[in-house]
């Protein structure tokens, strides 16, 4: 096990390695900072000083091995739109991103895990195709107007929720409905998809042949196993929400990772794209480790080498 | 069976992870706290706290490394300058008590003697020596290009400056009250380097840093010390809110008191409502449509580009595009800027017949090809714009860029015969209208050179005879009707929505002196 720990840690290293040097290639070919940090008035001159002040003017490759010495000791370079440290400025966006990518998760699994079992129990009623459309109406919905129209009903004409900005809990409800809806949307197809499947094994019937009652049967026997799927989907769906909530953000004035990542790439502050980046790599590959590594240590038939 | 505990488990470490989540982000939320600042109510309760909604949060507390007005709409009341421009654009007092022009090169400035930084130091003649010579001498400061020509700054003594610079400069007055003239503390700067500055920054204005929390919001407290008196407000909170919808629903909620940048389509929404009004005034900002005039392209023909200004109407584009929030100009040297000519202000020319004419005796009867480009922000404006030539006998290739895509092209100087550029002026000084149109910096772009225009504008820089100075601009003006390195829309007008209660008059500047708003 410990052997596992490690060799996949030193596969994190060149897995690092490539993403950085990808990143560092595709935010310097695409342009040149300098054009959007200087007034409209610059002349040809005051930008030919700015890059090279910012070390801009010299060969890529040795921009990247400055780049590749100093970020092994954690400095990923100063941010050029905020003039500080880009490591820092990332990591602060973390708890917001964390905060709004868990609450949303959770409001999708809430709503979720019900809707499912009762969509496949119920299969082909109209209970099942209310719920088909209604999650086929919250896939449908784009994040934007979701959030804007929640903001109208429970915020300015109810008044129960504010409006936009980080606070307390009361801020996270309308923001993380907004993301949580098109995410339980699919998971709602998931659950039912896989119960409705598992509902057809034969240990099943043999449970109900039994004479066991059908709430053991479902939740017992059915569920646990239909859940399989869905605890895929939400690993998977909980790293991609680092970092990739922008439209949420943007809606409710979130301050999360995916406003700081996108501002970065549109004014091609290049540490903090980097930076940022960069954390979101070890997130996903730490959470994909640690996934592993509860599966191994539950199930010791799975085996890793 | 053990598959059941796997999942159980895998659900359990899920939702573990999701409350760490939450349970971390309340712990460590990276907020500077200084100055004992408390964070604010929300607006809307006793009232003593101003609330003001932007669409962007401020790039930096750096007064001299920003490059946008939005930030520094916040800045000024944090820091001051040595003199500011009141409402009417006059010079008025702020640290600097009086200013005289010893000779062409040089301007000596009385200080106040009673002004305390908000972490105790004094302010002297050595803070004014420190700010500007940073922002006059390092090259990697976004504002350094208008304080590059800052020979020095001497201390004549504790409370008198005098500010030396290269060449003459007829416009050190306007330098000193906008952004980049911000007076930072120099005791305090060297002590503890830039960086812990900027994370819990220190001025003179009447209010102080309290925390920013980026792309939310930046809390603000009122300096009991101010050297003008109590400031009016208790808290001053800037909120950074990106979507135009959520900015008007917080207004209609009281969760802000002015929400700026409101869209003309939710002017109904906010004048419906009891209390709440809109605003609409003039920015410093003129729409242009800039020729390329090189040899061989098909607007090096003045007829061509007369035909483009003669297609446009500018009137129907105000109110059907940006709802009327705008004034037609012949001219981006708007009313309140030195050097302006009223003349041709507030009109427009605009004749199809004419156009389709010219177009005709330019010999493109059968279709003048041209590329149209304009950053996606102008994207409605230009589509009219491009219907309207179509309209007169253009074949316009329309391209609309993303703003980074935009400004590479912009700045490489590779847009083809038209682009489309909103062009602001935080100098309120004609020279920087003209920059652009100088031989060195057209090159390339609109490849403009009339060596009569280019003298006006190359002595009008150092021009010291201010009389003169502002009849060459007008001159320039004139020139520019009939020479068409460029056509300009119209002048932008931003429309506030403004909170039951408040007493608000947005500014040309785009400042927010919090001072200057009151409770109604």
């Amino acid at each position: 096990m410990g052997k596992y720990i490690v060799k996949s840690l030193l596969q994190m290293v060149p897995v690092l390695f490539l993403i950085s040097a990808i990143v560092f290639v595709l935010v310097h070919v695409t342009g040149d900072p300098v054009n959007l940090m200087l007034p409209e008035t610059a002349t040809e001159e005051d930008r030919a000083v700015l890059s090279k002040a910012l070390g801009l003017d010299r060969p890529l490759y040795i921009q990247f091995g400055l780049f590749l010495y100093n970020a092994v000791q954690g400095d990923f370079g100063h941010s050029f739109h905020y003039g500080q440290s880009a490591l820092p400025l990332v990591l602060e966006r973390l708890p917001a991103s964390f905060q709004l990518a868990g609450a949303g998760m959770l409001i999708a699994t809430l709503l979720a895990i019900p809707l499912g079992i009762i969509s496949a129990l119920k299969r082909n009623t109209y209970l099942d195709l209310f719920i088909s459309g209604l999650s086929a109406l919250g896939k449908g919905m784009p994040n934007f107007w979701t959030g804007i129209m929640l903001i109208l009903l429970f915020s300015v004409i109810l008044g129960i929720f504010p409006v936009s900005g980080k606070g307390g809990p009361e801020h996270l409800v309308l923001p993380a409905i907004t993301l949580g809806a098109g995410i339980a949307a699919q998971m709602t197809r998931l659950i039912r998809a896989s119960m409705l499947e598992i509902l057809n094994q034969e240990y099943i019937r043999t449970a109900r042949s039994k004479g066991l009652l059908e709430t053991i049967v479902i939740f017992k026997h059915a569920l646990r196993n239909g859940l399989i799927p869905v605890v895929t989907i939400m690993g998977l769906q909980f790293t991609s929400l680092i970092g990739g909530t922008l439209v949420t953000e943007t809606v409710f004035s979130w301050p999360g990772l995916g406003q700081l990542l996108v501002s970065a790439v549109n004014t091609h502050d290049m540490s903090i794209v980097q930076a940022a980046v960069f954390v979101i790599a070890i997130i996903v590959l730490a959470v994909n480790l640690l996934t592993d590594i509860v599966y191994r240590y539950l199930d010791p038939r799975i085996k890793y080498s | 069976m053990k598959r059941w505990y796997v999942q159980g488990f895998a659900v359990i470490i899920a939702v573990m992870l999701v409350v760490t989540g939450c349970g971390n982000a309340a712990e460590t939320t990276n907020e500077t706290q200084t100055n004992g600042g408390t964070a604010s109510a929300p607006a809307g309760g006793d009232k003593t706290t101003l609330t003001i909604a932007n669409a962007t949060d401020i790039e930096s507390f750096d007064t001299h490394n920003n490059n946008n007005t939005m930030s520094e709409a916040v800045l000024v009341n944090v820091f001051d300058y040595l003199l500011k421009n009141d409402a009417e654009q006059n010079k008025v007092p702020v640290l600097a008590t009086s200013w005289e022009q010893v000779n062409d090169t040089t301007w000596r400035l009385k200080l106040r003697d009673d002004v305390k930084f908000h972490n105790g130091d004094p302010f002297t003649a050595a803070d004014v020596k420190f700010s500007l010579e940073r922002v006059a001498k390092d090259s990697t400061l976004k504002q350094n290009t208008y304080y590059k020509h800052i020979k020095e700054v001497n201390i004549i003594d504790d409370y008198t400056v005098d500010i030396v610079t290269e060449t003459p400069d007829p416009i050190m007055l306007n330098r000193l009250s906008r952004m980049g003239a911000g007076i930072l503390p120099s005791k305090y700067i060297e002590e503890n380097g830039i960086e812990a500055f900027l994370k819990a920054p220190v001025g003179t204005g009447p209010y102080k840093f309290s925390k920013w929390t980026k792309d939310d919001r930046i809390e603000l407290v009122k300096n009991a010390d101010y050297f003008g008196g109590t400031p009016k407000w208790e808290n001053v909170v800037f909120r950074s809110i990106p979507e135009a919808s959520t900015r008007v629903s917080e207004l209609l909620t009281g969760g802000v008191d002015i929400a700026a940048g409101v869209p003309s389509t939710d002017i109904a929404r906010i004048d419906g409502v009891d209390g709440l009004s809109v605003e609409q005034a003039k920015i410093q900002r003129v729409l242009h449509i800039i020729m390329r005039m090189t040899e061989g392209s098909i607007t090096a023909d003045p007829k061509v580009r007369e035909a483009i200004e003669l297609a446009i109407d500018n009137q129907v584009i105000i109110d059907s595009i940006a709802g009327g929030a705008g004034i037609p100009t012949r001219t981006s040297v708007t009313p309140g800027n030195f050097g302006s000519d009223p003349s041709l202000y507030d009109t427009f020319v605009y004749d199809q017949e004419r156009a389709r004419a010219l177009l005709k005796e330019a010999g493109y009867e059968n279709g003048a090809k041209v590329s149209f480009s304009s950053a996606v922000q102008y994207k409605e404006v230009a589509e009219v714009v491009a219907a309207m030539l179509t309209d007169v006998g253009f074949e316009v290739n329309l391209e609309i860029l993303e703003a980074s895509s935009f400004s590479e092209k912009l700045n490489s100087k590779k847009f083809n015969e038209l682009f489309l550029l909103g062009v602001g002026n935080s100098l309120f000084d004609a020279s920087n209208n003209y920059n652009r149109f100088k031989k060195e910096n057209a090159a390339g772009e609109t490849d403009y050179n009339n060596p009569e225009v280019e003298e006006l504008l190359q002595s009008a820089l150092q021009n010291m005879d201010l009389a003169d100075r502002e009849k060459q601009y007008q001159k320039v003006q004139q020139q520019f009707t009939v020479d068409r390195p460029t056509i300009y829309l119209y002048q932008m007008k931003g429309i506030y929505g403004i909170g039951a209660g408040i007493g608000y008059t947005p500014r040309l500047d785009e400042m927010y002196y919090a001072e200057d708003i009151t409770l109604k």
